[in-house]
């Protein structure tokens, strides 16, 4: 279809009849709202919004900017104009919004019409970064984790947990994530020894999360059924997002973060976890979580890890705990100074709380908290949840 | 053109199609503005816009603009011009010295929250967003009042508020996005009208921007104050056509010790409106007073699962505050009420948590019906409150009439119901089955008495049946009241106040 085609007048009307409504008939238009000619989208996704801008307040681009193109109900807007052909295919504000999102999903939580923003995200990327489209770095990233030889080849330098022999569906199996086993080696290590019984085997590719967020959810629903195959049974992972993209593709009885799976089987402490105060006493460590947007908001996982920490060390809740880091997959690589923007508030905040530890439950979220910090010479030390677990075992 | 609502021969009805962008309509990618009487938004006019707020608040590509073309009214769309996003009183009155000189349609818009279609750029021209305006300026416990900013949510100020003990008392269902100055300009309502009042009974003074650009203080930090026609409430509840708020100072009231709340349930919703009255009649003047007919009961049940009786006729929702042991006793005391009018069951929420269960059922009623289909169309009218469940008769017979369904709820201690009818998108003429079924229930509510809106204004989308509402004489005193404020008819044309004289050249806003 060429650009011209798809700027021509919508092959369906819309879902109701503008003239009945208008005051003049024809003079007030119904907007795009049920409105499909180019089959980009789900229809009955798209047609569920209201337009309530409920959304609104909890949206961190929004947060940024206060502008209703930022918002989430701005973006739903925006794709119906896009599905309805009133808009250009590759309107410039559509590959703007359709990349400053952080695909975070904060915006469902409050959404009273149920809208399930996230499917409809990764349909709009995957037009908007259709091929010859989009960032190139995102074509880049797609082409890496796929490469099952550079996810080998990862393991010979940086020594992350992986188990050789046969691969049973009885044991649970750590998934190893792309960017954790070359980023953060020692994460995958404290998952295997936390999990009684588990493996980590050494076959298996990336998940696909990154696939479908960067304009591919066909390649990644592929990919999350091939680790399935590869991992038979239930898989424990340490990523929230791996966790909300596998659990979407492979049932959420196939997939358990780590936070769950450790509270569901009852993980227990040999103690807490004690520092020196700046009075030279023992005091119980400080920390504060942050959350992985889609651990929280797609699989409804946020007390699991509180209660962990609560059980090794004195946990503070940051205010802005639910709200995006900035990290949002690869968006901190695509979107380096908004990243930044999101991050700064949030870094402020942590600052304040005076704890020792922030802790993510994520491998990106990690990686953001801990560039962030570092930039700062922040006193606050950014870990994964099981590390922090493991020294408490 | 009115509908089914006679309308006064001598006054022609505002069209929105008269304004610049009549020809324009449907092919959104040239946009012109061709017709006599507006200026145009060429590139000058941008280049100032520019100069006056700053290159990045000032918006005109196509999808940028495609984002505001609505509101939170369903079947209403239409795109403006240029949105431009101001950050300070001035940079408001240099915009609107620009467009009453080059003659621009302007629509001032907060979070776009509205259900009557108020920030639709009907005539194209300049959107004035004012959410950047988000500074709440003071909470003053001594003085009991609050000032801040139009753009702060309705909820940042009750918890700035909350935060030194008082409380903000409008709370429209829509507070944690409607922006003050939105709740100003729509006059919102919300849950506690009966015993508190409406937006306008917490308005002291208003700072707004005029058409013409010059910058009034109206009001004060004063509780009373008789110098002049009253400029404040004349602004609360203007929707934007008779002068940006850019300031906003509020009362606030002691945070009450206590809030309890119960719930009662009837055969029908008759029961339940006589109810009403006799709790009212009993004494008592609740803080909280909402109904919900079977089919809301029904869809909050599938939504929210707060195990309401799904078998009831009607739910009403009974609540007050104050000091623990008095509101114990009205608690009590309108639970007796209920009992006497034939209440199948009444519960009392025994913990706030579950209070605000209650309350919550009451406030996703909206967004509960909303799930049903991809259009619900709300209305709002009001009435005598003793006419409650008479008027929900009314509704019932009319939907059944025109084969639509029809959703009840509402502020009975208010007379507000809110008729949502649910739209089957199979179903070919829903829309104009709808619309008749709209313009009958306006009927039906002036004839009771009633108004055709009680909390969620007039907008675009109610102003061809204000006529009949208000009168010829009404209606040409308004207008005359909105050439004061807006000799160039600037402000939200095509909203309450604008009218078009035969014979004026296309001449909008007079
Ligand atoms: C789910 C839901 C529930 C709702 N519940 C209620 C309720 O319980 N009670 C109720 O009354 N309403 C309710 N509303 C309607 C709506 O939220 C209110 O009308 C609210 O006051 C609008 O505020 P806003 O900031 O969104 O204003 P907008 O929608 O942006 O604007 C509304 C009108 O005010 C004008 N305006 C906005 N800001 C200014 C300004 N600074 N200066 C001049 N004019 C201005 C606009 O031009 C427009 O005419 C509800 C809406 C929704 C979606
Ligand atoms: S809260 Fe949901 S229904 Fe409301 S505007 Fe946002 S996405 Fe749409
Ligand atoms: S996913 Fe996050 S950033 Fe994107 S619209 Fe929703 S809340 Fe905003």
């Amino acid at each position: 279809m060429t650009g011209d085609d798809e700027a021509a007048a919508p092959a369906s009307g819309p879902l109701l009849d503008p003239a009945a409504f208008a005051r003049v008939p024809g003079q007030v238009d119904t907007g795009d709202h049920g409105a499909h000619a180019r089959g980009i989208f789900d229809v009955e996704l798209l047609d569920r919004c209201i337009s309530c801008g409920f959304c609104l307040p909890v949206c961190p681009t929004y947060a940024l900017d206060k502008d209703e193109q930022s918002s989430p109900r701005g973006r739903i807007t925006l794709m119906r104009a896009l599905e309805s052909g009133r808009l250009e295919p590759d309107d410039p504000v559509l590959q703007h919004e359709a990349s400053y999102c952080l695909g975070c999903r904060a915006c469902e939580t409050v959404c009273p019409a149920g809208v399930e923003y996230g499917p409809m995200l990764e349909q709009w990327r995957d037009h908007q970064w259709r091929a010859g489209h989009g960032p190139r770095l995102a074509r880049w990233l797609r082409w890496a984790v796929e490469r099952r030889a550079m996810l080998r080849l990862s393991g010979l330098v940086r020594r992350f947990a992986r188990t050789r022999g046969p691969v049973s569906d009885a044991s649970p199996h750590v998934m190893l994530g792309c960017a954790e086993r070359a980023l953060f080696p020692s994460v995958s290590r404290a998952a295997v020894s936390l999990v009684p019984g588990a493996d980590a085997p050494a076959e298996q590719g990336c998940c696909g999360a990154l696939h479908a967020h960067n304009g591919d959810s066909a390649g990644g629903r592929a990919m999350a059924e091939r680790l399935g195959q590869d991992l038979p049974g239930t898989i424990v992972t340490t990523s929230g997002g791996c966790a909300a993209h596998v659990a979407e593709h492979l049932g959420r009885d196939r997939v358990a973060e780590i936070s769950d799976y450790l509270t569901r089987t009852g993980w227990a402490p040999a103690g807490r976890l004690m520092t020196t105060g700046a009075d030279g006493k023992p005091r119980p460590v400080r920390v504060s979580l942050q959350d992985s947007c889609h651990l929280r908001n797609g699989l409804g996982v946020s007390g699991q890890p509180r209660e962990l920490l609560e059980r090794i060390a004195e946990y503070v809740e940051a205010p802005s705990a639910a709200s995006c880091c900035g990290a949002a997959g690869s968006y901190s690589m695509l979107r380096p100074r908004d990243s930044k923007r999101v991050l700064a508030p949030k870094l402020d905040e942590i600052e304040q709380l005076g704890v020792d530890y922030v802790v993510a439950v994520n491998p990106g979220c990690l990686l953001q908290l801990k560039q962030g910090l570092l930039a700062r010479r922040s006193r606050v030390k950014a870990v994964h949840l099981v590390e922090l677990l493991i020294r408490a075992a | 053109m009115a509908l089914s609502v006679k309308a006064p021969t001598e006054l022609r009805l505002p069209v929105p199609g008269d304004g610049p962008r009549a020809a324009v309509r449907g092919s959104d990618s040239v946009r012109r503005m061709d017709a006599p009487g507006w200026g145009m938004v060429d590139d000058g006019v941008v280049a100032r816009l520019r100069a006056i707020v700053g290159a990045e608040h000032v918006k005109v590509d196509d999808g940028a603009v495609a984002a505001f073309a609505r509101d939170a009214t369903p079947l209403y769309a239409a795109r403006p011009d240029v949105v431009v996003l101001p950050g300070s009183t001035e940079e408001v009155a240099a915009v609107m010295r620009l467009a009453t000189s080059e003659r621009l349609p302007v629509v001032p818009r907060g979070a776009g929250s509205n259900l009557s279609a108020a920030t639709l750029a009907d005539a194209g021209g300049i959107v004035v967003v004012l959410t950047r305006l988000d500074r709440i300026v003071e909470v003053d416990g001594d003085e009991l009042l609050a000032v801040v900013q139009t753009g702060v949510t309705t909820s940042a100020l009750a918890s700035a508020a909350a935060a030194r003990g008082l409380l903000y008392v409008p709370d429209p269902g829509s507070k944690t996005v409607s922006t003050v100055g939105g709740n100003v300009a729509t006059c919102a309502g919300g849950l506690r009208g009966l015993k508190y009042g409406v937006t306008r009974n917490y308005v002291l003074g208003l700072e707004a921007v005029l058409a013409t650009g010059e910058v009034v203080r109206t009001g004060g930090r004063l509780w009373k104050d008789v110098a002049g026609y009253d400029l404040t409430r004349l602004l609360t509840g203007s929707e934007g056509t008779l002068a940006v708020i850019t300031e906003v100072t509020v009362a606030l009231v002691p945070m009450p010790p206590a809030t309890g709340t119960g719930v009662a349930y009837f055969a029908s919703l008759a029961d339940a409106g006589r109810a009403v009255a006799r709790i009212i009649a009993d004494g008592v003047v609740p803080a909280t007073l909402e109904f919900l007919d079977r089919k809301c009961i029904n869809a909050v049940e599938d939504f929210a699962g707060l195990g309401l009786d799904r078998d009831a006729g009607a739910l009403l929702l009974f609540g007050d505050d104050g000091a623990s042991d008095l509101v114990e006793q009205n608690l009590s005391r309108m639970a007796r009420s209920c009992e006497k009018e034939g209440a199948t069951g009444v519960t009392m929420a025994r913990e706030v948590a579950e209070s605000e269960a209650l309350l919550a059922a009451r406030r996703c009623a909206l967004p509960a019906l909303a799930r049903l289909a991809p259009v619900t169309v709300l209305e709002d009218v009001g009435v005598p409150r003793p006419r409650i469940a008479e008027m929900v008769d009314r509704i019932d017979a009319i939907a059944a009439r025109h084969g639509v369904t029809v959703a009840t709820f509402g502020h009975a201690g208010d007379g507000n119901l809110h008729p949502t009818a649910v739209l089957d998108p199979a179903d070919e003429d829903a829309a104009a089955r709808t619309k008749a079924v709209i313009g009958d229930i306006f009927d039906a509510a002036i004839e009771l008495g009633g108004t055709i809106t009680g909390e969620h204004g007039v907008g675009a989308a109610k102003l061809p049946w204000l006529p009949a509402r208000l009168g010829a004489e009404q209606m040409a005193l308004l207008s005359r009241i909105k050439t004061a404020f807006d000799p160039a008819g600037v402000l939200n044309p095509g909203k309450t106040g604008s009218v078009f004289e035969p014979g004026d050249d296309g001449e909008v806003g007079r």
